[in-house]
């Protein structure tokens, strides 16, 4: 199988593993029974890592990770996640992890989306100007 | 000398028959011619003899005009003629040699003018291309002035701003440290907070 033909099936698979615009972990499960079956153990191997990145791809849609300087309430992660999934289109939920190297406030990453409200960036920011 | 030595063998036979005549015409001789003849044979000269000196001295002197005299003579006008070709020649020699003096003397003239005036013309362009090359090099020179002025201020400000951003740098960085060593959760907490509002806004 060509790389264009893997990502092709791995997307196709992506599909048939979504519910209701959300990966369902049934779903996958189902998908990579039939996988096993159907296919041959070479063209398995490429194909499932592509399906993975995939799964990973849409699952990091559907998360806002929220990196934060210092306590972050659970009701600012909500706030935070509702405000993305106002502006996507689409549910997301907060996954918040504490880095106080960011000095105060948060970053906020959603699949390839990143919004930056650290003191650090601002920090970083006022030395490239001043440079 | 055969024609001679005949004529003096012949001479007794005149002087017999100037006997005879003596003889004979002595009565019939007389007058003047006869006195003169007469006069002439006392000193010895007789017609005869004369006549045959005259011949011989007539032979003589036709051969040696013939063969002496005459070539020599030719030879002599030869000479002459020679001496007078020499003569024009050494003029026209002369006046050629006049005429190549003058030439070679104008042309020398003209010759020492042309060298003068390259001469001129040489250090003219001499003069020229000194100036040329003087303006050449103060144009250059002015040239490496700006340049080096020009780098000398673009490193002065590549230093400035490297400074600048390194001074930023540790100002910023120490700043980091200060706050992330000061700030505690509650300030921590404040500052997320204003970040969630200024998200929602």
């Amino acid at each position: 199988m060509s790389a264009a033909t893997v990502r092709a099936e791995a997307k196709r698979l992506l599909a048939l593993s979504l519910e209701g615009g959300a990966v369902s972990a049934d779903l996958v499960g189902s998908v990579l029974a039939a996988l096993t079956k159907s296919r041959p153990a070479h063209q398995l191997r490429p194909l499932l890592r592509a399906y993975l990145a995939n799964i990973r791809r849409e699952l990091a849609r559907g998360e806002a990770r929220i990196e934060h300087a210092g306590p972050l309430a659970a009701t600012e992660a909500e706030a935070i996640a509702a405000h993305f999934s106002k502006v996507l289109g689409r549910s997301v939920r907060p996954v918040a992890r504490r880095n106080d190297a960011l000095l105060g406030g948060f970053r906020v990453r959603v699949g390839d989306d990143v919004t930056d409200l650290t003191a650090s960036l601002r920090l970083a920011n006022l030395a490239k100007s001043l440079s | 000398m055969t024609f001679l030595s005949a004529l003096l063998a012949a001479e007794p036979a005149h002087e017999a028959v100037k006997a005879a005549a003596h003889g004979a015409a002595p009565a019939e001789s007389h007058g003047p011619l006869g006195d003169i003849i007469k006069l002439f044979g006392s000193f010895g000269v007789d017609g005869p003899h004369l006549l045959v000196q005259v011949i011989n001295f007539a032979i003589l002197a036709f051969v040696l005009y013939k063969f002496a005299i005459k070539p020599a003579l030719g030879q002599l006008e030869e000479r002459i003629r020679q001496a007078e070709q020499l003569q024009k020649d050494r003029s026209a020699a002369e006046a050629q040699l006049a005429s190549a003096q003058k030439t070679a003397e104008a042309k020398l003239v003209a010759a020492s003018d042309e060298a003068a005036k390259i001469l001129a013309d040489a250090r003219n362009s001499a003069k020229q291309v000194v100036e040329a090359s003087k303006a050449e090099a103060q144009a250059a020179q002015i040239d490496v002035i700006a340049k080096a002025t020009a780098a000398i201020e673009a490193d002065r400000v590549k230093m400035m701003n490297e400074v600048r951003g390194e001074v930023s740098r540790l100002v910023v960085e120490t700043a980091a440290k200060v706050l992330e060593q000061n700030l505690d959760d509650a300030q921590r907490g404040r500052l997320n907070e204003a970040a969630v509002k200024q998200l929602a806004r």
